[in-house]
């Protein structure tokens, strides 16, 4: 994550530091002048009073996990959330360069979706609707069966 | 067509929604398993249209498992719990070849079951 991360940053300094030091651009890692920026201007240290920020890890809860244990302690580390403004997502934010793509648009839809049946008590206008159009020969019924009559009579 | 087709996943949802609950001891509410349909339907739209491109992009027409292997790429136990379905499967379809060996699979049924495949395999990762 730390290499992911300077790397980041030095696509950054490169803007920053201009045309002047191309040439010398050739090498992988950032040159001294480059490291002495980074260090000074961007580098989280621990008397910044702000945690690193990572990204949450993949996990499946159904499946077995071999991504293997995150190695950060707690408290150091500010995870990125993806859930916590989860009420400003029911409308496309504001792009520069890259247009929403149709997953994005997908979710945007969702959360829409989820907003408006936040609403809802007990019935289901979704469930109503979907009920009307369903065939069984569409689904698979020796896993359903079981659950059929107790969906229908709630 | 379209509202019979979420229909049928919104059923199946259901259906697979009411195992967990009973496996975990916890319930959804319908709104949830709503919601949980309609991201699958709308996925089904993302897949399908990776799907033909990772065939395409292999200058294929047909989907094969291999572009279905790419839809699990960004996690690794996805990736091993699909690559072993597939083994399995490829496994039993030997199998059933050998059986009917004289009856030679039509290249249209083996697509669609391909495609049965995707379908599963996506109500399968959006319950994740």
């Amino acid at each position: 994550e730390r290499r992911a991360s300077s790397l980041q940053h030095k696509s950054l300094l490169s803007c920053v530091t201009g045309q002047r030091q191309t040439l010398r651009q050739e090498t992988w890692s950032l040159s001294p002048e480059e490291f002495e920026i980074w260090d000074r201007l961007y580098r989280i240290k621990e008397g910044d009073g702000v945690k690193d920020p990572v990204l949450p890890r993949v996990r499946f809860e159904t499946l077995e996990n071999v991504e293997g244990v995150p190695e950060r302690e707690e408290g150091t580390a500010q995870e990125l959330s993806l859930s916590e403004w989860r009420i400003w997502q029911n409308r496309p934010f504001p792009t520069a360069m890259v247009s929403h793509s149709d997953r994005c648009y997908h979710f945007i839809g969702v959360m829409e979706m989820i907003d408006v049946m936040r609403q809802q008590q007990g019935a289901c206008s979704y469930q109503l609707e979907m009920e009307r159009h369903l065939h069984m020969e569409d689904v698979n019924i020796a896993r359903g069966r079981r659950h059929l009559s107790r969906q229908k009579g709630s | 067509l379209f509202q019979r087709l979420k229909a049928a996943v919104h059923y199946t949802v259901g259906c697979l929604c009411q195992e967990v609950a009973e496996e975990r001891n916890v319930q959804f509410s319908k709104q949830t398993i709503a919601a949980i349909s309609e991201i699958t339907f709308r996925q089904c739209d993302t897949f399908a249209k990776d799907l033909e491109m990772f065939a395409r992009h292999a200058k294929r027409s047909t989907v094969t498992t291999e572009d279905v292997k790419l839809l699990a790429r960004r996690s690794s136990s996805l990736l091993n719990y699909i690559t072993q379905k597939s083994e399995e499967l490829a496994a039993s379809n030997i199998e059933q070849k050998e059986k009917k060996k004289k009856k030679s699979f039509a290249a249209k049924g083996r697509r669609t079951e391909e495609q049965d495949i995707a379908v599963s395999e996506s109500e399968d990762s959006n319950m994740a």
